[in-house]
């Protein structure tokens, strides 16, 4: 059974893009959509955990530096054994996220491909990409 | 889920129980906690973390904002922790050497150092 549903979510790539207020408030709950799809590519409930942690991360750094009333996008890609999350944000500054903080060093040591990009407009986009364990590069 | 805080005074120590997530929302209601506690003269801090159900670096840096605040007063900060997935996020950071870290309330009541 779990075999069977496994191979049915590896085929082709899901996207689910989750748009919110740029607001602490609402972290919690994205915390617990990346939880729910985190388990559905039946990531170890340690995997969930640090994605959910990861992401966490991710979005509380771009809050800080967000324009004001502006919404936080977050595009998750379950490709069958890993996640791939983008999340973004307009910002006052379109500066990227110092990675010389604590919360970069949780984010890049929880999720393994981390990256951030700017782009003109002052979007500030942060990546990062899971693969669950045991998979193959 | 919500962040719950209570103090109580042990001796000339004050156990700060917290409870629930901790995130860049939460976090400000410890740090105001932990500042008002310092700020009335309790310079020996022992934060319960044991039914904390999230942390993140927000959390962590209200913990070194506390614990620098009470070292300025020659206190101590100490926490009770044994779940390994908030454990984890210390170790993350090199924090697990900059708090002393304990497994139950007594132990962190008697330590001395």
């Amino acid at each position: 059974m779990a075999q069977a549903s496994a191979q049915t979510q590896a085929a082709p790539e899901d996207v689910v893009t989750i748009k919110l207020p740029a607001a602490g408030a609402y972290l919690s709950v994205l915390r617990t959509a990346t939880a729910g799809l985190a388990a559905r590519l039946d990531f170890t409930l340690d995997e969930i955990e640090d994605l959910r942690i990861a992401v966490d991360e991710a979005c509380a750094m771009l809050l800080t530096q967000a324009v004001p009333g502006a919404d936080l996008e977050c595009t998750f890609a379950l490709d069958g054994d890993s996640m791939r999350v983008a999340v973004s944000v307009l910002t006052l500054d379109g500066v990227e996220p110092s990675r010389d903080t604590f919360a970069w060093t949780v984010l890049s040591a929880l999720a393994g491909d981390v990256d951030s990009a700017a782009e003109a407009d002052n979007r500030i986009t942060i990546t990062l990409l899971k693969r669950r364990s045991g998979t193959a590069r | 889920m919500d962040l719950s805080l209570s103090t109580r005074t042990e001796g000339d120590r004050t156990v700060v129980t917290v409870g629930g997530e901790i995130d860049v929302y939460t976090a400000p209601k410890l740090r105001e906690q932990l500042i008002d506690l310092v700020s009335s003269g309790n310079y020996h801090l022992v934060v319960d973390m044991e039914n904390v159900d999230f942390l993140d670096s927000t959390g962590l840096g209200v913990l070194v904002g506390g614990l620098k605040r009470v070292r300025a007063h020659e206190g101590s900060l100490r926490l009770v922790c044994t779940q390994e997935r908030i454990l984890k996020i210390f170790r993350i950071t090199g924090l697990t050497k900059v708090f002393p870290i304990h497994a139950t309330v007594d132990e962190a009541l008697a330590a001395t150092d």
